[in-house]
């Protein structure tokens, strides 16, 4: 019952991109880059979600309220402390140190809060640290209404805006930025967890806390190494998109972060390369919806999303690359 | 010893509850008020904040059965509350002028649209939320906590969306869309109908409704499927392995959660003479959630403090004090804004420091199993 | 073998397989009537694994298991537990923050026939039920010694109390088969001679079969009628304790599994 289910939405996602890519080819290009673009910002707050996730089983509802952070510092940083409005080399330059800026900044912040709040209930039931990260939210989303105003508020740009046109299909440098910036931390990442002796404590940490401590790993430290990659992702996530978009609000990160969470969820949580295909995979899906002409369009994306959310949940609560894990008695 | 403890409580809210109904029923619309008393009440107590707060009694109570009863977190308690709000508005008002239906409606026969009795809505805005209390536990129940709460959270997006962009719906207009529905059907007592303004009386019904509520929390929690609630929160899998059906206890965890969710939808409804999507946000979820939280969860009558208080806070106090504050130092701080990190400390303090909440379950019940010479230990220790 | 007795409980050619790994291998194994019979065998010999399979927790690869006539093999863990298969746990698993009596009221759920309607307005009969359980259970925590602490949180017992405690709360399940694992872990000889007495005397007067999982072979040997051994999932060996303790294979399993690791 469980596989024709699958079957059944698979076949009806199907039909659905076969009649609308006969309808408007083209058009069906354009919004699967602009979807693949999102997917990509997704990519590096998933990670965040689906990293913390790994090593100590709990939904940080607050990361994506520290991406939201991460695109106000960004903003202030650029425009309001090194004055900088336009597209320019000096711009650039500024970039990259709001890139390093916006990492350590949010990295920060996400080893903070483990150490004060969600390190003291790693014993306790399940339900005290989810309470508590979904506090946390609403603390970050304070500090973000305070810093931002509890209004949407626009910034100037130093990113290139250009587009070029392949095919019919156009292609901003905004998507090149992006794939030059994400890309690389990406493959870091990889690097990082498994090739290095840090990425093997923290597999180990994954595993079983109590045996990688007994063989002599520092735990504490390793979850701390944990929070403080996955924030430094969700720092260079708010800086493209503040400089993507262009504009910022409190709860930005509320909608995003939840998006991300459903694409960890989708790629298996847990998983790296799961959280880094199921973003994509929602980014294009939820660029299909918002842009193809028969789809229910983009007042119902937040709708899209969730649905699929409940989907895999129902249907296959491992997600597409994770594995099932059984209780112990 | 647990009767007469509980019947303190009881008398201790009877008594503010004639004290409040006098003041607004007959003290307050009273010309002759001393104008000073007038506008203390009107800014730190007015009457609309004392009846919302009540609403939000309920809702935590429903939610405090899910959270604090069975242990399961609910992220999305906000969409039942807006399924309840729109039965409110589909079957007490005009708003389907199509259809003329009247069920002891309170209002003239002639009018169009599907008028039904308040207290009928009440019990359909309960039904139909505990219906979809099902619908959405019954395939996400299996899943660990963690998971759970996420798809709640979903659920509690969806739904208002759906409402929110409901104005057409395959070319049908299921919920007025961003316009709300507006201007509900008096509530009928007797020959009595009772109005948006009639806010004594109103507080009365909601009273009774949070009463109604406490009662079934309580016979609940004592009887069979209360206890294998909290042997679910308590342990799980000895649960299921003592004979207690886990999807099914859940399931009704959920769906008498949900039930009090459509009251308090429905209530509110009355209360703001009409629904409107936009109001039905996460934050409301969030909330509720700190209520039972505060309070303690799995105590009723912590629970109801809990949402008096943060309630208050949130619709009165917190303005209130802004406006007063502003006055005095000549400042402009934008004080409501400030929601925000309350609730959020809130949540984390109670978490990391006391995780039982402010009147824990455990200690209130160990003031009911031992002697008079623990309660004033405990009632000691509290000072 | 032994199994053509009247066995209230027969698990047949049972397999159990996690990935790779196979953690019980074609294990037949029966409990006669109002018999006390213990499993034993090296830590990973898969005995608990095969204690998870009886109570309904795993689903075994292949085999079969029989409960009092009704096929139990694929039946969810409430429906057995509901049929009178009771257990305790390795690591105690009570619930902490209910009463003692309510740890019992919570086991016989399954008697229990009152709705949800019927209890939210106490209905005449759902009263009667309440007070019947109650006494119920008030005479099973007399009968276990721990009567006193009727309305104690679970988690305020002393632990010995609290081992009587889930053995209480299995028999108000009131089983045809109690299963017992590890009961005596962490306790001292007095303490573990104290409990075998118990053990006796659930049996004489209560009509249960016992099966126990035990390391303290002092325990196995003077309790047992009959004893199992796994190890690496497989049977290895079965019969009386004095059979046992002269069969060769079981001693090479212990010993072997001394020499290899501490």
């Amino acid at each position: 019952m469980e596989v024709s289910g699958a079957s059944l939405v698979g076949l009806l996602l199907i039909i659905w991109l076969g009649v609308n890519l006969i309808k408007a080819p083209t058009q069906f290009a354009q919004v699967s880059v602009l979807g693949l673009r999102n997917g990509l910002l997704y990519a590096l707050i998933a990670l965040g979600y689906t990293l913390v996730y790994g090593i100590i089983e709990l939904i940080n509802f607050a990361h994506g309220d520290l991406f939201m952070l991460g695109a106000l510092f960004s903003s202030y940083f650029i425009t309001i402390w090194f004055h900088q409005k336009e597209s320019n080399l000096a711009g650039w330059i500024t970039f990259g140190f709001a890139l390093i800026g916006s990492m350590l900044f949010c990295g920060t912040i996400n080893v903070l809060i483990e150490r004060f709040a969600y390190r003291r209930l790693r014993r306790a039931p399940k339900l005290a640290p989810l309470i508590t990260a979904v506090g946390m939210s609403f603390l970050l989303q304070f500090i973000g209404i305070k810093w931002n105003g509890s209004t949407p508020r626009q910034w100037p740009t130093v990113i290139p805006h250009g587009d070029f046109v392949v095919a019919g299909v156009i292609i901003s440098q905004v998507t090149l930025i992006l794939i030059l910036v994400a890309a690389p931390l990406l493959s870091v990442l990889t690097y990082v967890v498994n090739k290095t002796k840090r990425g093997k404590a923290m597999r180990a940490t994954a595993q079983d806390q109590d045996a990688a401590r007994l063989m002599g790993i520092n735990v504490n430290k390793t979850i701390s190494f944990t929070f403080a990659i996955g924030g430094a992702l969700a720092g260079a996530a708010g800086l493209l998109y503040q400089q993507s978009v262009g504009t910022t609000n409190y709860n930005l990160g509320f909608q995003l972060g939840l998006i991300a969470f459903t694409s960890a969820v989708l790629g298996g949580i847990g998983n790296l390369n799961g959280a880094v295909l199921g973003a994509l995979l929602i980014g294009v899906v939820q660029g299909l919806n918002d842009g193809l002409p028969i789809a229910l369009g983009q007042r119902w994306s937040q709708t899209v999303v969730f649905t699929i959310l409940i989907l895999i949940l129902v249907i296959k609560p491992a997600g597409l690359l994770g594995k099932v894990t059984t209780e112990k008695v | 010893m647990a009767r007469s403890s509980q019947r303190k409580w009881v008398t201790g809210y009877l008594i503010a509850v004639a004290a409040i109904f006098i003041i607004y029923q007959f003290l307050f619309p009273w010309e002759g008020l001393p104008i000073g008393i007038y506008d203390f009440l009107q800014l730190w107590l007015p009457p609309t904040a004392v009846n919302e707060s009540l609403v939000y009694v309920i809702c935590a109570l429903g939610l405090n059965i899910v959270v604090g009863y069975a242990g399961l977190l609910d992220l999305g308690y906000v969409a039942f509350w807006a399924i309840g709000g729109y039965c409110a508005g589909w079957f007490m008002s005009e708003f389907f002028y199509q259809i003329n239906l009247h069920f002891f409606g309170s209002v003239a026969r002639t009018a169009p649209g599907i008028h039904v009795n308040f207290w009928g809505v009440l019990l359909i805005g309960g039904l139909v939320c505990a219906f979809f209390g099902i619908l959405i536990g019954g395939p996400t129940l299996r899943l660990k906590s963690d998971y759970l709460a996420i798809v709640t959270l979903g659920f509690g997006e969806i739904i208002p969306q759906v409402f929110f962009n409901g104005d057409d719906i395959a070319g049908f207009n299921l919920s007025n869309g961003t316009k709300g529905i507006t201007i509900l059907d008096p509530i009928p007592v007797g020959a009595k109908n009772i109005g948006p303004f009639d806010f004594g009386y109103k507080f009365i019904i909601f009273v009774l409704l949070a009463a109604l509520m406490v009662f079934i929390s309580l016979r609940l929690r004592k009887g069979k499927l209360g206890r294998a609630w909290l042997a679910i929160r308590e342990d799980e899998l000895a649960a299921s392995m003592m004979g207690v059906p886990l999807m099914q206890t859940k399931l009704s965890a959920y769906a008498v959660g949900a039930f009090a969710g459509g009251l308090g939808g429905v209530a509110f409804a009355t209360h703001v003479d009409g629904v409107y999507a936009e109001r039905f946000n996460f934050s409301i979820s969030i909330f509720l959630l700190a209520m039972v939280v505060l309070g303690g969860m799995g105590n009723v009558w912590g629970v109801i403090i809990g949402a008096l208080l943060l309630s208050w806070i949130n619709s009165t106090g917190l303005p209130a004090f802004g406006t007063t504050f502003n006055d005095k130092f000549g400042t402009s701080i934008n004080f409501p804004s400030f929601t925000f990190l309350l609730f959020g400390l809130v949540l984390i303090l109670m978490m990391l420091y006391k995780r039982e909440g402010l009147i824990p379950e455990s200690r209130l019940r160990l003031i009911l199993h031992e002697g008079d010479a623990e309660e004033d230990l405990t009632s000691k220790e509290s000072k | 073998m032994a199994l053509s007795t009247n066995n209230v409980l027969l698990a047949s050619n049972i397999s159990v397989q996690f990935g790779g790994l196979l953690a019980v291998n074609d294990v037949t194994f029966g409990i006669p009537e109002k018999s006390v019979v213990s499993l034993i065998g090296p830590n990973g010999a898969g005995k608990t694994t095969f204690f998870n399979v009886i109570t309904g927790l795993y689903k075994p690869s292949s085999g079969t298991v029989n409960y009092d006539g009704t096929d139990t093999t694929d039946l969810p863990p409430h429906k057995i537990a509901a049929l009178g298969m009771a257990r305790t746990f390795q690591n105690i698993r009570l619930f902490g923050l209910m009463t003692a009596e309510e740890n019992l009221l919570v086991a016989m759920h399954s008697h229990l026939k009152s709705g949800i309607l019927a209890t939210i307005v106490g209905t005449p009969s759902q009263r009667k039920e309440e007070k019947e359980s109650l006494d119920r259970a008030r005479e099973i925590l007399d009968f276990v010694g721990i009567g006193k602490w009727a309305g104690e949180y679970a988690r305020n017992l002393s632990y010995g109390d609290q081992r009587r405690l889930e053995v209480a709360r299995a028999l108000a399940l009131n089983p045809k088969v109690l299963l017992l694992d590890e009961p005596t872990a962490g306790m001292n000889p007095q303490e573990s001679q104290v409990f075998i007495d118990f053990v006796y005397k659930v049996r004489a007067e209560r009509d249960v079969a016992i099966l126990l999982i035990e390391h303290d072979m002092k325990v196995v040997m003077s309790v047992s009628e009959r004893v199992t051994v796994l190890d690496q999932g497989e049977k290895i060996a079965e019969g009386t304790p004095d059979e046992i303790r002269s069969n060769q294979r079981v001693i090479e399993a212990y010993l072997g599994k001394a020499k290899g690791g501490k």
